[in-house]
């Protein structure tokens, strides 16, 4: 075959897949935010616009955006701060320390349904570990999933705990290629330790920490399963996020439209939110 | 000095308290696995025993999970083998040629990496539903493509990028086609790569939840996350078997983990995982 056949060949076929696996969904879901459908199997009936009209209109959906907001939002901050506490920590040297960086890790290995159903088990109202470990300090007993603020609380502790390693890798990484001259002549200046970390670590790691909190930002705000498995969007709606809004829209409701149009408005809320954050943070020319 | 030593101390202590908190829940759930049912409620022993296999017998004669843990394998087999094929494809013609569709294919992959899952979910059971193929293992297979093909693409692209096109023209020059130089040259070179994209379709596959929910309606079909997960709605909570089947989907990552390490770093580092 010639060269140039097998790249014609390897572009169809990558175009192909492509459209078939990653752009037919999306187009048809959109498409499907202007029907009416309340089965799967049944025929969808165009209705326009109004499925938009009634989904902005409905509290549910803000609400759905807020609870999201505070979740991602909290979640991010959190798991930065911490990943970078931790990741200066195992840049350190101490005995040990490949394991405590492997031991690190752990988290982020694990299946959502694992962690959430671990995290359950710990805090099972009568013979759970943390449950027994906080009687016996004579605190008062802590209802994790009752109050709205609880559960928000939780799902929060329960994602940060899973994430932060991706931000301690990263971090990691980042630190190995600051040169370490640079160091060596800031404690020659007299500087502390705080001051190093604010004008040495954090400038040189910017770019990572950019696409980190990016990245971070798009997958925390569509993550279905932690809230989902932990709260079930409860109680009373307060850590519904658009994810489970949409999911009980669509397959508990069977109002499939509306289902759709959900998801698109997230997907939307998010490309410009990206978009915005690009133009606030531009990435160096070195990508495309 | 004694402020040398006092950072020392500190240092110490708070690498313990990372250990601590990064694996307690994780040795929890072992020990609580194999703790015998009376202890399980009485005793609150932070050692593991006594020792019981009670819960992992009964796991697998008495409930489907078996069958799921087959299921899940199947699912993620699949979807590697599938990944590997496709991305080792598209992103070598995106990186080698100059070509318009180029454009199209990058950009999807960029975006697919913001879709939040019920934008690709609603669609794909929709449309498997309307063909006949609704709760099956392949629907499922296709969904978790639309999670790994961006990753594997992404990475390979960043790969073959680096890599310099010299060799290959080398290999040209004595007489091998394009796509020989391509097989018996780039893909040996791009073994670690590959790898990485392999390690991480699979994590990807193996402990999805939500596709799993929305793809699959019948018990026979399901995955272990969802059928484990089913397990905490019935009314006597048995937890167990709760935690030896966590264990158990817990088990071949750590396994992996432990001989591979460096691929996941490699992988986790590049920013290239989502989770």
């Amino acid at each position: 075959m010639s060269s140039k056949a097998t790249f014609t060949l390897f572009l169809i076929i990558g175009l192909l897949v492509t459209l078939a696996l990653i752009a037919a969904p999306v187009v048809y879901a959109i498409s499907l935010s202007f029907y009416t459908m309340d089965s799967f199997v049944a025929d969808p009936e165009w209705i326009g616009l109004a499925n938009y009209a009634r989904i902005l209109s409905t509290g549910a959906f803000w609400n759905a955006l807020g609870n999201g907001l505070v979740y991602s939002i909290s979640t991010i901050v959190l798991q930065v701060v911490l990943g970078i506490g931790m990741a200066l920590v195992l840049n350190q040297a101490f005995p040990g320390r490949n394991l405590v960086r492997g031991l690190s890790i752990l988290p982020y290995l694990l299946p959502t349904v694992v962690i959430v159903l671990t995290f359950k088990w710990m805090v099972d109202g009568s013979i759970g570990i943390l449950t027994k470990a906080i009687a016996a300090l004579g605190l008062p007993p802590i209802h994790w999933f009752e109050s709205p603020q609880a559960a928000m609380a939780s799902s929060v502790m329960v994602s940060v705990w899973l994430w932060t390693p991706f931000v301690t890798t990263a971090f990691l990484a980042g630190l190995q290629t600051v040169p370490t001259s640079l160091y060596e002549a800031a404690k020659v200046d007299g500087t502390n330790a705080i001051q190093r970390f604010y004008h040495i670590t954090l400038p040189m790691l910017k770019p990572v920490l950019t696409v980190v909190v990016l990245l971070r930002a798009v997958w925390t705000f569509n993550k279905f399963d932690v809230i989902w498995l932990l709260t079930g969007g409860g109680p009373v709606g307060s850590t519904e996020h658009l994810a489970i809004l949409s999911y009980t829209t669509a397959f508990t409701k069977f109002d499939i439209g509306g289902g759709a149009t959900i998801a698109t408005l997230s997907f939307l809320f998010l490309a410009i939110s990206v978009f915005i954050y690009f133009r606030i943070f531009p990435l160096d020319e070195e990508e495309s | 000095m004694t402020r040398a030593l006092f950072g020392r101390l500190a240092l110490y202590l708070t690498a313990i308290v990372i250990a601590i908190y990064s694996a307690f829940p994780v040795y929890w759930m072992i020990v609580s696995s194999t703790r015998a049912p009376q202890e399980m409620f009485s005793s609150s022993s932070l050692w593991p025993g006594p020792f019981t296999g009670e819960y992992y017998s009964n796991l697998l004669e008495l409930t489907d999970y078996p069958a799921q843990f087959i299921n899940s394998l199947t699912v993620a087999l699949i979807t590697v083998v599938v990944t590997m094929v496709f991305s080792v494809i598209i992103a070598y013609a995106v990186t080698r040629q100059r070509i318009r569709g180029k454009k199209v294919i990058v950009a999807s992959m960029l975006y697919a990496y913001m879709f939040p899952p019920l934008l690709i979910a609603i669609p794909m059971y929709t449309f498997f539903t309307r063909i006949g193929l609704g709760d099956t293992l392949t629907s499922l297979v296709a969904a978790h493509l639309t999670m790994t093909l961006p990753l594997g693409v992404w990475f390979l692209w960043g790969f073959f990028k680096n890599m310099p096109f010299e060799l290959e023209e080398a290999a040209m020059v004595d007489g091998c086609t394009r796509l020989g130089a391509f097989l018996r040259v780039v893909l040996p070179l791009s073994l670690p790569g590959l790898l990485t994209v392999a390690i991480f379709s699979f994590l990807l596959s193996w402990t999805d939840y939500t596709f799993a929910l929305i793809m699959i309606g019948s018990d026979a079909n399901k995955t272990v996350p969802v059928g484990l997960a089913s397990m905490i709605g019935s009314f006597d909570l048995r937890w167990g078997e709760i935690m030896a089947g966590s264990t158990l989907i817990a088990l071949p990552l750590f396994g992996a983990f432990a001989l591979l390490s460096q691929y996941f770093i490699q992988g986790m580092s590049a920013g290239a995982v989502k989770g």
